[in-house]
């Protein structure tokens, strides 16, 4: 065990310093060590706590190793176990020392108290000093046939740490068999749980490399085990049954009244006091009946009332850790409980997370008989909570309106919000009034009416004001005034600052002008000139493509941006069935809490880049769990879902421009939310490209030249890199000990690009837009060091970047290393004008 | 596996560490500082308890001034570790007598490492009950009964008890005189609408119970719920008495009750642990005897200035009476000056949550007391942005009164030695979130 969090931070001033405080009680240890002296423990006890306090508090006390062991020849229990305490924290940095503790914890295991046995036993096995294993085998051996069951429930978990320390000796020694045994004739319900978490623990482990190991995995949920535990499930300890229920989710009965009977012998636990345990059998519940459509749903309205006492009992924490099961249920079949919406509305005085939760609940649950009743209190926290969830609200009763066939009152609602003058709620509502006319054209008169009087002036967030825009194109036939807003828009192009806004600036004015042309031509030129002078290569290309096509022909120009559109339907879902399938599957575990399956949060694949960064010095792994996702997960990956969490903030955004908030495209090529990659291959094309001098500068745009603007960058080679590359952290390492250095240099970084550079992250992000992906990163202010890597277009070609910027002399010193030695000088070129533009962009 | 923890961890509110114990090496040592970066140091605090940071998830609780910390490296459960957490602190409760805060965990350190050691090994929860616990880990920290110097009084058996089938309760009790308490605890919640309808209204009860008994008694309680009722007149055969019969939502069990006695007969029947401990929880929707009503009018005269008059009715028999009301009603921030008039009790303007506070401390049955305010608010030139009204809230205690109307029938007890005990039974009726839309 590493000592406790030495390097949390200097000590405090009323914090002892250690060093002195630290010699002071080796000296009294001294003393007492060997004094017989009436009351001496109570002395020793004084300072064995001043010892462990030390510990707590993260001073280094290892130095009294020996002081501690030599006092610790006592029969006061309370002494043995500070001592134990402080043995089990340093021996893992003195395993040299640890030898001298094997000695008096032999000697102990072999007390006749059974509880200072146990103790002993407990502690031997949490040295954890590799070395040392061969001293665990004997006192194991002897623990495990104790006549005690105390000291049997220590040695089973006893077998579990050094299975975790040597698994050869574990194995050797035949442990595991033993603890078969035991866990099938032990009279003990906690000897037997503790022998079958050590036992699922060790099989799932060895069943990689041992047929027989698997063979033992698969005995542990056959018939007579799983009878057997559930027979006695009611002796077993409250945790031990969460344990035991777990188990029985693997077993697959042979026939209906096998799955009957365990159903009846687990009704009554549906009572139990305990949430987990309600869980783990409403667990059990689901996975049984799976196949059986009617029971199933039968189960389903069985849980509904355990479930929600559940929520409304207990601490916060709780209640949400049960509400999300129950968000997860109601998702699935939000039928069973719709006549219970009134379990969702939210109190005041819950925490966020709570009513977040209960608002997508309440979102689901509506149907033709309860909607209105939600709406209208949807209605109430719109007005009356904080903002974010006032927000949520909004959204949820634009997502009830998009799902009812029922929409009068809805519509009416959203109106109202309209004229709520509140900055937000106007925000959120023109979003919700713009994705309801993309599925009910027929509400736009009404719509319009009350969109018409919001002046544009009031509405400052980007979506909302892409909203308003792509409403003013879409519909500006119907509003007086549209072509003269649009062109108050642009005459204010500059102050604009989302190019998601001057994007769809862009559009609704061509949508205008095919509908009002003498009205909206000069604002249409206005908005094409300042679109190509625009530095966003999106909106650039965009306005370019634009002229081109009024250029070429008006009336496919027409036919290109302002088709005639049908109705949404369906709105795509956030979530595949299959990822939502594998989330019900691992019901009653974290997977429910962060609504994605484990593999994309506990595989070590995705956790190797911790390491990989921990051995890079104190870095950060910043985006690199982005990159090691393979590629055949890059579809997950664009969802978000395999982002660390801490980052998912700031991404959910710019992944909601492509989902929830995306005006529809008009079914041009050109459409600005594809990724990447694709605008590459569509503006490359050479037909295009041909036609054109002003062609090569949409190239070099997105080869990261930036604009004619600025000439002193140097021009870089037609060198393409793969946008969507994936390099896991391990094969990085490995090629990175293996190529040679191909070119290293130092390029100098631009002023804009050292004020921007505060935190990694924002290198990180502006280099990926630049197809160069960071797998490791980290560093403060003035030094930062980073490892990029790259892949050619096509080709599986591999550049290894390190780059070390100091930001005080404005320098980078960058050493490049690739599998094709030919095309490095290309990437460097590349790299130093893809750097030189960050901060300008 | 159910929890496997890594480590857990007791913070105070500055994020220091009071208490940490590793129990695992699959996560790093520098896992709270992960927690004081990501979570105590931004504003996620409070947003979510669940969060992963780096491979590792972090469970959280704030329990008064203390953060405890669970991190685990797998798909663990989460209800398991937070039930768990909450048992520990129960536990530590029952152990320091009462509170648990950051003094108490600094005054009593040891014992709390003492104890985490025994209620979790290797990551899995082993005994959480304080009973039995108690029989070996001593506050005083004595020495322990096993020990083979004499002590003036041995505990036999301590270790089979440990892990013994019937876990909660300890054979060779005495007590001089056998006593029995139970409180029947409700709380009340609603949510009513501006137009006084009630958009949501349940009760959430429970059965403590205090058991100072001899032996190895048995209980039996019957109440007056709806199926216990027709199952007894079934078995009887005689037709279900005349009277108020409640419908409990639904019902969950202390480990002590057995439960397969009470899917077939409909009787709570059980032997109970030593001391002090939860019978049964339970949920009504339908039927509540709401205590109180509450009528609000309040009247925006301008911009500067508001009227508010409040009625608040107690529902309740006139020989009952409430105790603790307080009655919060929201104003604006801008409130300048408030003045009172109040029937009954006591009210003030308290600025620091933006509420007029009024006080009743003992508040009759069927009496109707008012209050009525004038607001002054500071007129303000920023644009006119409506005022949104947070609900009026309202605290309260109702003794002899349950809001769903159960009532105890019977509670036998029975033990072979045949002592006579001595039964006491209290209702009381608090409010839980009780808020009034205006």
């Amino acid at each position: 065990m590493a000592p406790p969090a030495q390097s949390q931070r200097s000590p405090s001033p009323s914090q002892p310093s250690g060093k002195s405080e630290v010699s002071d009680l080796k000296l009294q240890l001294r003393q007492l060590a060997g004094s017989r002296a009436p009351g001496v423990d109570d002395s020793k006890r004084e300072l064995f706590k001043k010892v462990i306090s030390y510990m707590t508090i993260g001073i280094d006390v290892s130095s009294l190793f020996g002081e501690m062991v030599m006092c610790s020849a006592t029969s006061d229990i309370v002494l043995k176990k500070m001592c134990y305490l402080y043995v089990g924290n340093y021996a893992k940095v003195n395993p040299d020392l640890a030898l001298l503790t094997i000695n008096f914890l032999q000697r102990d295991c072999r007390d006749e108290d059974p509880m200072i046995r146990g103790l002993a036993l407990r502690s031997l096995c949490s040295l954890r000093v590799a070395n040392l294993v061969e001293y665990l085998v004997g006192p194991l051996g002897s623990g495990l046939k104790d006549s005690n069951s105390y000291v049997r429930m220590v040695a089973v978990m006893g077998v579990l740490k050094l299975y975790h320390i040597s698994a050869s000796t574990c194995i050797d020694a035949d442990f595991p068999s033993i603890l078969k045994h035991l866990m099938l004739h032990d009279s003990d319900t906690q000897v037997v749980a503790n022998c079958l978490s050590a036992l699922q623990e060790i099989w799932s482990a060895e069943a990689s490399t041992s047929e027989e190991a698997s063979r033992e995995r698969e005995a542990l949920i056959s018939k007579p085990v799983i009878y057997y535990l559930l027979n006695r499930i009611k002796e077993f300890s409250e945790w031990a049954q969460c344990l035991v229920l777990e188990l029985v989710t693997k077993y697959v009965p042979s026939d209906s009244s096998e799955i009957f009977d365990i159903m009846n012998l687990l009704e009554d636990r549906l009572q139990h006091a305990n949430g987990a345990v309600v869980l783990a059998t409403i667990r059990v519940f689901l996975q049984l009946t799976l196949s059986m459509t009617d029971v199933h749903q039968q189960v389903y309205e069985h849980i509904k009332a355990p479930l929600l006492t559940l929520v409304s009992s207990g601490s916060p924490e709780q209640s949400y850790a049960v509400l999300s099961h129950l968000h997860l249920l109601v998702m699935r079949a939000p039928y069973v409980f719709s006549s219970d919406y009134k379990h969702f509305y939210c109190q005041y005085n819950e925490p966020s997370y709570v009513k977040r939760l209960k608002l997508e609940m309440l979102t689901a649950v509506a149907n033709e008989s309860n909607t209105y009743e939600i709406v209208t209190e949807l209605c109430e926290y719109a007005a009356n909570v904080d903002i974010p969830i006032a927000r949520e609200s909004i959204r949820a009763v634009g997502k009830i309106a998009l799902q009812q066939y029922d929409v009068n009152a809805i519509v009416d609602r959203l109106l109202q919000f309209l004229e709520m003058e509140k900055d937000y709620v106007t925000a959120e509502a023109l979003v919700l009034v713009k994705d309801l006319l993309r599925k009910y054209p027929q509400w736009s008169h009404d719509c319009i009416a009350v969109v018409g009087n919001i002046s544009s002036k009031n509405v400052q967030e980007p979506k909302a004001k892409a909203a308003l825009i792509w409403m003013l194109g879409e519909y500006s036939q119907d509003m007086q005034d549209a072509p003269y807003v649009l062109e108050s828009l642009v005459e204010n192009w500059d102050e604009e600052h989302s190019a998601e806004v001057r994007l769809h600036l862009l559009t609704a004015v061509m949508k205008c002008f095919f509908k009002r042309p003498p009205e909206t031509q000069s604002a249409l030129g206005a908005a094409l000139a300042a679109g190509i002078a625009d530095f966003h290569q999106d909106v650039h290309d965009r306005a370019l493509f634009y002229y081109r096509i009024l250029r070429y022909n008006v009336s496919v120009a027409e036919r290109v941006v302002n088709p005639p559109k049908q109705a949404v339907s369906v709105f795509a879902d956030t979530q595949s069935s299959e990822i939502k399938d594998r989330i019900f599957d691992e019901f009653n575990s974290l997977s429910v809490l962060y609504q994605k399956p484990s593999y994309m949060f506990t595989d070590k694949e995705h956790r190797v880049p911790l390491e990989f960064a921990d051995e890079l010095g104190n870095l950060s792994i910043g985006e690199a769990a982005n990159n090691v996702v393979p590629t055949q997960m890059v579809e997950e990956n664009d969802k978000d879902l395999l982002l660390t969490t801490s980052e998912k903030e700031e991404t959910k955004g710019s992944r909601n421009n492509g989902s929830a908030y995306t005006v529809p495209y008009d079914g041009s090529s050109t459409s600005v939310f594809a990724s990447q990659a694709q605008i590459e291959s569509a503006v490359s094309n050479p037909t295009l490209a041909g036609h054109s001098p002003q062609a090569s500068f949409a190239i070099d745009d997105l080869l990261g030249l930036g604009i004619p603007a600025t000439p002193a960058v140097p021009s870089p080679p037609q060198l393409k890199l793969n946008t969507k590359a994936a390099l896991d952290p391990s094969t990085f390492q490995q090629k990175w000990r293996q190529l040679p250095v191909a070119l290293s240099q130092e390029i100098s970084v631009n002023p804009q690009g050292v004020a921007a550079l505060t935190a990694p992250q924002a290198l990180l992000r502006h280099m990926q837009s630049h197809s160069i992906h960071c797998i490791a990163s980290g560093g403060q202010s003035p030094n930062f060091k980073f490892f990029f890597f790259a892949q050619k277009f096509e080709e599986s070609s591999n550049y290894l970047v390190e780059c070390v910027i100091n930001t005080s002399s404005a320098k980078a010193q960058v050493k490049i290393k690739a599998d094709d030695q030919n095309t490095s000088q290309d990437f460097s070129t590349l790299f130093e004008s893809a750097l030189s533009k960050f901060g300008t962009s | 596996m159910p929890v496997a923890a890594s480590a857990i961890y007791f913070l105070n509110l500055r994020g220091d560490v009071l208490i940490n114990r590793l129990y695992r090496d699959d996560v790093g040592g520098n896992m709270v500082d992960a927690f004081r970066m990501h979570i105590m140091q931004t504003k996620e605090l409070g947003t979510c308890p669940v969060r992963q940071i780096g491979g590792c998830s972090f469970f959280y609780m704030r329990i008064s001034n203390v953060y405890i910390v669970i991190v685990v490296s797998s798909n663990a459960n989460v209800a398991c570790a937070f039930k768990f957490v909450v048992e520990a602190v129960a536990l530590f409760k029952s152990y320091f007598g009462g509170a648990f805060d950051e003094d108490a965990i600094r005054n009593n350190f040891v014992l709390i490492y003492e104890l985490l050691d025994e209620i979790m090994d290797f990551g899995y929860p082993q005994n959480l009950s304080p009973e039995i616990l108690k029989l070996y880990i001593t506050q005083e920290g004595v020495r322990s009964p096993f020990s083979s110097k004499p002590s003036d009084k041995p505990v036999p058996n301590a270790t089979l008890q440990v892990t013994g089938a019937v876990g909660w309760r300890r054979e060779g009790l005495v007590y001089k005189k056998n006593e029995v308490f139970l409180d029947i605890v409700e709380s009340v919640n609603l949510l009513m609408s501006s137009k006084g309808s009630v958009l949501r209204c349940d009760v959430t009860g429970k059965i403590l119970m205090k058991c100072f008994l001899s032996g190895m008694p048995d209980l039996k309680l019957g109440l007056n719920d709806k199926i216990g009722l027709e199952k007894e007149s079934q078995l009887k055969s005689r037709p279900p008495k005349s009277g108020k019969t409640i419908e409990l939502d639904d019902v969950t069990f202390h480990q002590c009750v057995n439960l397969t006695r009470f899917n077939s007969e409909k009787t709570v029947s059980f032997v109970p642990p030593d001391g002090e401990f939860e019978l049964m929880k339970y949920r009504i929707t339908e039927g509540v005897n709401l205590p109180f009503r509450v009528l609000p009018t309040i009247k925006e005269l301008g911009r500067t200035r508001m009227e508010v008059n409040v009625k608040v009715k107690s529902v309740f028999g006139a020989k009952m009476f409430a105790l603790g009301v307080v009655i919060k009603i929201p104003v604006p921030k801008q409130t300048a000056k408030t003045s009172f008039q109040v029937t009954s009790g006591r009210a003030k303007y308290q600025a620091a949550i933006d509420c007029l506070v009024w006080k009743i401390r003992k508040f009759p049955g069927q009496t109707e007391p008012t209050l009525s305010a004038e607001v002054e608010l500071i007129s303000t030139m920023a644009e006119k942005k409506s005022w949104t009204r947070p609900p009026i809230q309202m605290e309260f205690q109702v003794p002899m009164f349950t809001a769903s109307g159960l009532r105890v029938r019977f509670l036998k007890v029975w033990e072979k030695s045949g002592y006579n005990t001595v039964e006491w039974v209290r209702y009381i009726t608090k409010a839980g979130s009780y808020e009034i839309r205006c």
